[in-house]
């Protein structure tokens, strides 16, 4: 009863004096510093190892533009363990987040013991800790993995730094190679090089596989290649050409374009039986499909309105909708991993930028403000697109993230590098 | 005896309840500032009171009145007192005016100190990446007169830890509202010595 009385009293008192409410809605636009101290060793051990992993975490971090860091040579301390840890060292300094760790052991194998620790300076608080055991061989692969668990710890995001990209290089005027590499534009692969052009590469949900198109054979025909084995079929669709595979996020099914006497219409590609399924059916261009996350959805672009637009097309009850009316190109639209939004390739008085939009509002925005974008791939935690632009003659891959804090490109590799796919993550 | 308690009981119960619903209907929740998006209920409360201040019409017909009382020069005792009573609200009416002076300064003070606290908070929060759905957290936060956050709680966390975290790190970050000390006493006391900071992302693509 006093218990009901007290909060009636305050439900009352609280309504007679409302307190004072400020709205903070923008945040500021600085980078959170972050100080990766140089990793310690124990005495034994190669002295070089933890210098070598706390480099290779800085590069990866900064590998986006998505944080600031502080230069070795401006610490005040050097610790290794949470003993010898001091906030004050690193809140003079500015550092919001302070990274250290230590090789303890290596055993008969090779094999590396490290732990690490994340602390919040501001907070004065320890974020994360962390053991890890790897081949000395792969100091690299280690510093990946920890890399992620401490992005996925400061950002609330999946660590992206183990993810792969697959592109195209048109090296000189009639060589063009399929080629993966890591994010990072390390431990690059060709898979196949044609005189013939290549297009369209798509990594299948496991990662194993990629479906490209090549015209080695004088049509468009898509090949699906094995990473492990490097073998490759070629899907035996029916009609003149087959273009633009994308693989179903539950990889059963590959969506793709199919031209009978030159009319391009969407349909499926069951993995399981070989069948193909219509999906569209109109005399306009149907082309660049692309799976909503839950499989249930394509988007696609087609001209039936007279410019090319996006529509999304239900695959069970085939219902299509148009989702954009801004502008007369819009198009190679995929959506973000979460299924709310679309990004794509928005055409303005000739400037092709990459745009998004919100499927619950009608308005677009681009993000780009180079000319010539296409092809946009995201990152699989949501946060980032990379696409293919162009410098002159010279094509490269651009970056930026969503918040628009950072704008990137990549490595640059002989050749123009065209068509990029970002892989999946590994669960 | 027992029977009477109770139904006293049930009675006292149901006058709170209709003095919270009384209450919750009277106080309403107002904005002072859209654009600044600083939310300060208890002013707007007072704004409506100054409309019941207005003193223009009763001005005039004092003036009126005033004229008409010298033409004719002679009237009824009933006549004096409601001149006489007239004068008062005329001096009420200047009261009022002061009032509503000083009332317009104390409002122009707390939006100044808001809006100044709002672009601090702003330049030091560092929010999460790529927030696709729309959060809300409150902060509470107690000052002392002179400026220094003597407490702060997360009084309704998010749904989202980084989008919290974010929050509790940019307020570590804090020490001071030293804008305060520019206020009146009397003020900081009604507005500033607790208040909330009300965090808002609205999943907007950047």
């Amino acid at each position: 009863m006093i218990k009901f009385l007290s909060l009636l009293f305050f439900l009352v008192s609280n309504s007679i004096f409302p307190v004072l409410e400020i709205e903070i809605l923008k945040g500021s636009d600085n980078l959170s510093k972050v100080a990766f101290v140089p990793f310690g060793i124990e005495s034994g051990i190669e002295e070089n190892y933890g210098s070598q992993i706390s480099k290779n975490i800085e590069k990866n971090m900064l590998l986006f533009g998505e944080f600031e860091n502080l230069a070795v040579n401006e610490m005040l301390s050097y610790p290794s363990s949470e003993n010898d840890f001091y906030y004050r060292d690193w809140k003079v300094l500015g550092v919001d987040y302070s990274l250290i760790g230590k090789v303890n052991s290596v055993n008969a194998l090779g094999n590396l013991n490290i732990s690490y620790s994340l602390f919040n300076i501001n907070r004065r608080i320890k974020i994360l800790e962390g053991e890890i055991v790897g081949s000395e061989d792969n100091i690299e692969g280690i510093s990946k993995i920890i890399s992620n668990r401490i992005y996925e710890e400061i950002t609330g995001l999946r660590g992206i730094f183990d993810t792969k990209i697959a592109y195209v290089i048109n090296s000189d005027a009639d060589t063009y190679q399929m080629c993966i590499s890591d994010i990072d534009g390390k431990n690059e692969q060709i898979l196949f090089t044609s005189k013939a052009p290549i297009m369209s590469p798509d990594w299948s949900p496991d990662r194993k596989k990629i479906a490209y198109v090549s015209f080695e054979n004088g049509l468009a025909e898509i090949f699906i290649q094995d990473l492990q084995s490097g073998e490759r079929d070629s899907i035996q669709a029916l009609g003149m050409t087959n273009s633009a595979p994308v693989w179903s996020p539950d990889g059963k099914s590959l969506a793709l374009v199919v031209s009978f006497s030159g009319n391009p219409d969407i349909f499926l590609y069951s993995m399981n039986n070989k069948r193909l399924m219509r999906l569209t059916n109109h005399y306009g261009i149907d082309t660049e499909p692309s799976w909503s996350p839950d499989s249930k959805k394509i988007i696609f672009t087609s001209d039936r309105s007279g410019s090319p637009q996006l529509y999304e097309i239900n695959t069970k009850s085939k219902r299509k909708k148009r989702l954009t009316r801004d502008g007369n190109y819009n198009a190679r639209g995929r959506y973000f991993p979460d299924g709310k939004s679309i990004f794509f390739v928005h055409g303005n008085d000739g400037n092709f930028q990459i745009a998004t939009k919100k499927l619950s509002s009608r308005y677009i925005e681009t993000l780009t403000s180079t000319s010539l974008d296409e092809s946009p791939t995201i990152s699989p935690n949501g946060n980032i697109i990379i696409y293919a632009t162009k410098d002159g003659s010279n094509g490269y891959l651009g970056g930026i993230t969503l918040d628009g804090k950072s704008r990137f490109s990549l490595p640059v590799k002989s050749g123009s590098v065209r068509e990029p796919a970002w892989s999946p993550l590994l669960n | 005896m027992n029977k009477a308690l109770t139904s006293l009981n049930t009675f006292f119960l149901i006058l709170l309840f209709l003095s919270l619903i009384f209450s919750m209907f009277s106080v309403p929740n107002l904005n002072i500032d859209e654009a600044q998006s600083i939310k300060i209920n208890f002013y707007e409360l007072i704004q409506q009171d100054e409309k019941l201040f207005d003193s223009s019409a009763p001005n005039t017909s004092v003036e009126k009145e005033t004229k008409k009382t010298s033409a004719i020069n002679k009237k009824t005792n009933t006549d004096e007192t409601s001149i006489i009573s007239k004068f008062k609200i005329n001096k009420l009416g200047i009261k009022n005016e002061i009032t509503k002076i000083k009332l317009s300064k104390e409002r122009e003070d707390i939006l100044r100190v808001s809006a100044i606290i709002q672009e601090r908070i702003s330049s030091i929060w560092i929010k999460p990446n790529s927030l696709s759905e729309s959060l809300i957290a409150k902060v509470l936060i107690n000052l002392a007169p002179s400026g220094e956050i003597l407490n702060f709680s997360l009084i309704e966390p998010s749904s989202n830890t980084s989008f919290n975290e974010s929050i509790l790190t940019a307020m570590n970050k804090m020490t001071f509202f030293e804008e305060v000390l520019s206020l009146e006493r009397k003020l900081f006391e009604q507005n500033f010595r607790n208040f909330n900071l009300v965090f808002k992302s609205s999943g907007e693509i950047q």
